[in-house]
Protein backbone atom coordinates (compact mmCIF):
# COMPACT_ATOMS: atom_id res chain seq x y z
CA UNK A 1 0.00 0.00 0.00
CA UNK A 2 1.11 3.57 -0.56
CA UNK A 3 1.48 5.52 2.66
CA UNK A 4 1.25 9.33 2.51
CA UNK A 5 4.01 11.25 4.26
CA UNK A 6 3.88 14.84 5.48
CA UNK A 7 6.03 17.56 7.00
CA UNK A 8 9.21 16.51 8.72
CA UNK A 9 8.49 12.82 8.00
CA UNK A 10 8.34 13.51 4.25
CA UNK A 11 11.53 15.53 4.59
CA UNK A 12 13.30 12.69 6.39
CA UNK A 13 12.11 10.13 3.84
CA UNK A 14 12.86 12.39 0.88
CA UNK A 15 9.45 11.43 -0.54
CA UNK A 16 5.77 12.30 -0.15
CA UNK A 17 4.68 8.68 -0.20
CA UNK A 18 6.22 5.28 0.35
CA UNK A 19 5.10 1.77 -0.66
CA UNK A 20 4.86 -0.46 2.42
CA UNK A 21 3.59 -3.98 3.08
CA UNK A 22 1.90 -4.15 6.48
CA UNK A 23 -1.05 -6.08 7.88
CA UNK A 24 -1.47 -3.97 10.99
CA UNK A 25 -0.52 -0.56 12.37
CA UNK A 26 2.13 -2.16 14.61
CA UNK A 27 3.68 -3.77 11.52
CA UNK A 28 3.42 -0.47 9.70
CA UNK A 29 5.33 1.37 12.45
CA UNK A 30 8.03 -1.32 12.42
CA UNK A 31 8.28 -1.11 8.63
CA UNK A 32 8.48 2.70 8.73
CA UNK A 33 11.34 2.52 11.27
CA UNK A 34 13.28 0.28 8.88
CA UNK A 35 12.56 2.32 5.79
CA UNK A 36 12.92 5.86 7.19
CA UNK A 37 16.02 6.07 9.39
CA UNK A 38 15.46 8.28 12.43
CA UNK A 39 11.63 8.25 12.23
CA UNK A 40 11.42 6.49 15.59
CA UNK A 41 12.88 9.62 17.21
CA UNK A 42 10.05 11.75 15.82
CA UNK A 43 6.64 11.80 17.37
CA UNK A 44 4.08 10.96 14.71
CA UNK A 45 0.49 9.77 14.44
CA UNK A 46 -1.04 7.46 11.87
CA UNK A 47 -4.32 8.29 10.17
CA UNK A 48 -6.44 5.53 8.64
CA UNK A 49 -9.00 6.85 6.18
CA UNK A 50 -8.40 10.37 7.48
CA UNK A 51 -8.92 9.55 11.18
CA UNK A 52 -6.05 9.41 13.67
CA UNK A 53 -5.90 5.89 15.17
CA UNK A 54 -3.99 5.41 18.43
CA UNK A 55 -4.44 1.67 19.07
CA UNK A 56 -3.32 -1.20 16.84
CA UNK A 57 -5.60 -2.23 14.02
CA UNK A 58 -5.58 -4.77 11.17
CA UNK A 59 -5.08 -3.34 7.68
CA UNK A 60 -6.52 -4.78 4.48
CA UNK A 61 -4.40 -2.72 2.13
CA UNK A 62 -7.32 -0.70 0.77
CA UNK A 63 -7.20 2.02 3.43
CA UNK A 64 -5.82 5.51 2.91
CA UNK A 65 -2.88 5.63 5.34
CA UNK A 66 -0.99 8.78 6.29
CA UNK A 67 1.93 9.47 8.63
CA UNK A 68 1.38 12.75 10.46
CA UNK A 69 4.04 14.66 12.39
CA UNK A 70 2.92 17.24 15.00
CA UNK A 71 0.29 19.67 13.75
CA UNK A 72 1.19 23.34 13.34
CA UNK A 73 -1.88 25.04 11.90
CA UNK A 74 -2.97 28.50 12.90
CA UNK B 1 -24.09 30.21 6.10
CA UNK B 2 -26.57 28.40 8.31
CA UNK B 3 -28.57 27.43 5.21
CA UNK B 4 -25.64 25.37 3.88
CA UNK B 5 -26.18 21.61 4.05
CA UNK B 6 -23.83 20.35 6.76
CA UNK B 7 -22.00 17.82 4.56
CA UNK B 8 -21.23 20.05 1.59
CA UNK B 9 -17.58 19.68 0.58
CA UNK B 10 -15.70 22.78 1.60
CA UNK B 11 -12.10 23.74 1.17
CA UNK B 12 -10.56 26.03 3.75
CA UNK B 13 -7.17 26.38 2.02
CA UNK B 14 -6.01 29.43 0.16
CA UNK B 15 -2.75 29.75 -1.72
CA UNK B 16 -0.40 32.23 -0.07
CA UNK B 17 -1.13 34.84 2.57
CA UNK B 18 -4.65 36.07 3.34
CA UNK B 19 -4.78 39.69 2.11
CA UNK B 20 -6.28 42.20 4.57
CA UNK B 21 -8.57 43.31 1.72
CA UNK B 22 -10.08 39.79 1.66
CA UNK B 23 -11.13 40.25 5.29
CA UNK B 24 -12.70 43.62 4.54
CA UNK B 25 -14.59 42.05 1.62
CA UNK B 26 -15.74 39.17 3.83
CA UNK B 27 -17.22 41.67 6.27
CA UNK B 28 -18.85 43.63 3.45
CA UNK B 29 -20.57 40.47 2.12
CA UNK B 30 -22.56 40.24 5.34
CA UNK B 31 -24.20 43.65 4.94
CA UNK B 32 -27.32 42.04 3.45
CA UNK B 33 -27.74 39.77 6.49
CA UNK B 34 -29.56 42.23 8.72
CA UNK B 35 -30.29 39.53 11.31
CA UNK B 36 -26.59 39.69 12.25
CA UNK B 37 -25.68 41.93 15.17
CA UNK B 38 -22.12 40.81 15.89
CA UNK B 39 -19.06 39.67 13.99
CA UNK B 40 -16.10 38.09 15.76
CA UNK B 41 -12.85 37.51 13.86
CA UNK B 42 -9.62 35.76 14.80
CA UNK B 43 -6.62 36.38 12.55
CA UNK B 44 -3.38 34.45 12.79
CA UNK B 45 -0.24 36.32 11.74
CA UNK B 46 3.20 34.79 11.18
CA UNK B 47 5.38 35.87 14.09
CA UNK B 48 9.10 36.47 13.77
CA UNK B 49 10.17 34.38 16.77
CA UNK B 50 13.82 34.32 17.78
CA UNK B 51 15.14 30.76 17.94
CA UNK B 52 17.02 29.77 21.08
CA UNK B 53 20.65 30.82 20.78
CA UNK B 54 23.41 28.38 19.93
CA UNK B 55 25.30 29.39 23.06
CA UNK B 56 28.36 30.51 21.12
CA UNK B 57 27.43 34.18 21.35
CA UNK B 58 26.23 34.42 17.76
CA UNK B 59 22.94 36.13 17.02
CA UNK B 60 19.95 33.80 17.29
CA UNK B 61 18.20 33.45 13.92
CA UNK B 62 14.60 34.62 13.65
CA UNK B 63 11.63 33.18 11.75
CA UNK B 64 11.37 34.96 8.41
CA UNK B 65 8.51 32.86 6.99
CA UNK B 66 6.47 29.70 7.52
CA UNK B 67 5.85 27.25 4.70
CA UNK B 68 2.52 25.56 5.35
CA UNK B 69 1.59 22.19 3.87
CA UNK B 70 -1.45 20.10 4.72
CA UNK B 71 -3.15 16.76 4.35
CA UNK B 72 -5.97 18.60 2.72
CA UNK B 73 -8.66 15.91 2.50
CA UNK B 74 -8.35 15.07 6.19
CA UNK B 75 -8.08 18.73 7.21
CA UNK B 76 -11.25 19.63 5.33
CA UNK B 77 -13.08 16.64 6.82
CA UNK B 78 -11.95 17.59 10.33
CA UNK B 79 -13.02 21.17 9.67
CA UNK B 80 -16.50 19.99 8.65
CA UNK B 81 -16.75 18.09 11.94
CA UNK B 82 -15.61 21.14 13.94
CA UNK B 83 -18.09 23.31 12.02
CA UNK B 84 -20.96 20.96 12.88
CA UNK B 85 -19.91 20.90 16.55
CA UNK B 86 -19.85 24.71 16.59
CA UNK B 87 -23.32 25.04 15.04
CA UNK B 88 -24.65 22.45 17.50
CA UNK B 89 -23.20 24.34 20.48
CA UNK B 90 -24.09 27.84 19.29
CA UNK B 91 -27.25 27.31 17.24
CA UNK B 92 -27.96 31.01 16.89
CA UNK B 93 -24.70 31.52 15.03
CA UNK B 94 -25.56 32.86 11.59
CA UNK B 95 -22.40 31.84 9.74
CA UNK B 96 -18.85 30.66 10.16
CA UNK B 97 -15.97 31.10 7.72
CA UNK B 98 -12.53 29.55 8.13
CA UNK B 99 -9.52 29.98 5.85
CA UNK B 100 -5.95 28.78 6.21
CA UNK B 101 -2.94 29.50 4.04
CA UNK B 102 -0.80 27.02 2.15
CA UNK B 103 2.64 27.85 0.81
CA UNK B 104 5.23 30.33 2.06
CA UNK B 105 3.83 33.07 4.33
CA UNK B 106 6.25 35.78 5.39
CA UNK B 107 6.49 37.15 8.94
CA UNK B 108 3.84 39.82 9.36
CA UNK B 109 1.44 38.25 6.86
CA UNK B 110 -1.87 36.63 7.76
CA UNK B 111 -2.19 32.85 7.53
CA UNK B 112 -5.43 31.97 9.36
CA UNK B 113 -8.89 33.47 9.68
CA UNK B 114 -11.88 32.38 11.75
CA UNK B 115 -14.94 34.59 11.24
CA UNK B 116 -18.26 33.99 13.00
CA UNK B 117 -21.41 36.07 12.96
CA UNK B 118 -24.47 35.91 15.18
CA UNK B 119 -27.36 38.09 16.33
CA UNK B 120 -25.55 38.84 19.63
CA UNK B 121 -21.87 38.92 20.52
CA UNK B 122 -21.64 36.06 23.02
CA UNK B 123 -22.25 33.24 20.54
CA UNK B 124 -19.87 34.53 17.90
CA UNK B 125 -17.18 35.17 20.50
CA UNK B 126 -17.38 31.71 22.06
CA UNK B 127 -17.59 29.97 18.69
CA UNK B 128 -14.48 31.71 17.34
CA UNK B 129 -12.48 30.79 20.45
CA UNK B 130 -13.61 27.16 20.19
CA UNK B 131 -13.05 26.80 16.44
CA UNK B 132 -9.62 28.47 16.59
CA UNK B 133 -8.41 26.08 19.31
CA UNK B 134 -9.86 22.98 17.63
CA UNK B 135 -8.33 23.85 14.25
CA UNK B 136 -4.90 24.14 15.88
CA UNK B 137 -5.38 20.80 17.65
CA UNK B 138 -7.10 18.66 15.01
CA UNK B 139 -6.21 19.79 11.50
CA UNK B 140 -3.20 18.06 9.88
CA UNK B 141 -1.40 21.22 8.84
CA UNK B 142 2.39 21.33 8.98
CA UNK B 143 4.60 24.40 9.27
CA UNK B 144 8.22 24.69 8.25
CA UNK B 145 9.69 27.78 9.91
CA UNK B 146 12.25 29.27 7.55
CA UNK B 147 14.88 31.12 9.54
CA UNK B 148 16.87 34.23 8.76
CA UNK B 149 20.04 32.12 8.42
CA UNK B 150 18.27 29.96 5.73
CA UNK B 151 18.03 26.90 7.99
CA UNK B 152 14.61 25.68 9.08
CA UNK B 153 12.80 24.08 11.99
CA UNK B 154 9.40 22.38 12.08
CA UNK B 155 6.76 24.24 14.05
CA UNK B 156 4.55 22.30 16.46
CA UNK B 157 1.45 23.53 18.24
CA UNK B 158 1.56 23.16 21.99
Amino acid sequence: MDVLLFGMVAEKAGAISIAVEARSLVELRRELSERIPGIERLSYAIAVDRQVIHEDRALTGTEEIAVLPPFAGG
Amino acid sequence: MSTTPPHRKRNIFVKGAIPPSFIAESIAKHATRTDIGAHEIFLGQVRSDAMSGTGDGSMAPTVSAIEYTAYRDMANEQMNAIREEAFARWPQMTCLHVHHSQGVIKAGELCFMVFASSPHRQQAREAVAYVTDEVKKRLPIFGKEILSDTTHVWKRNT
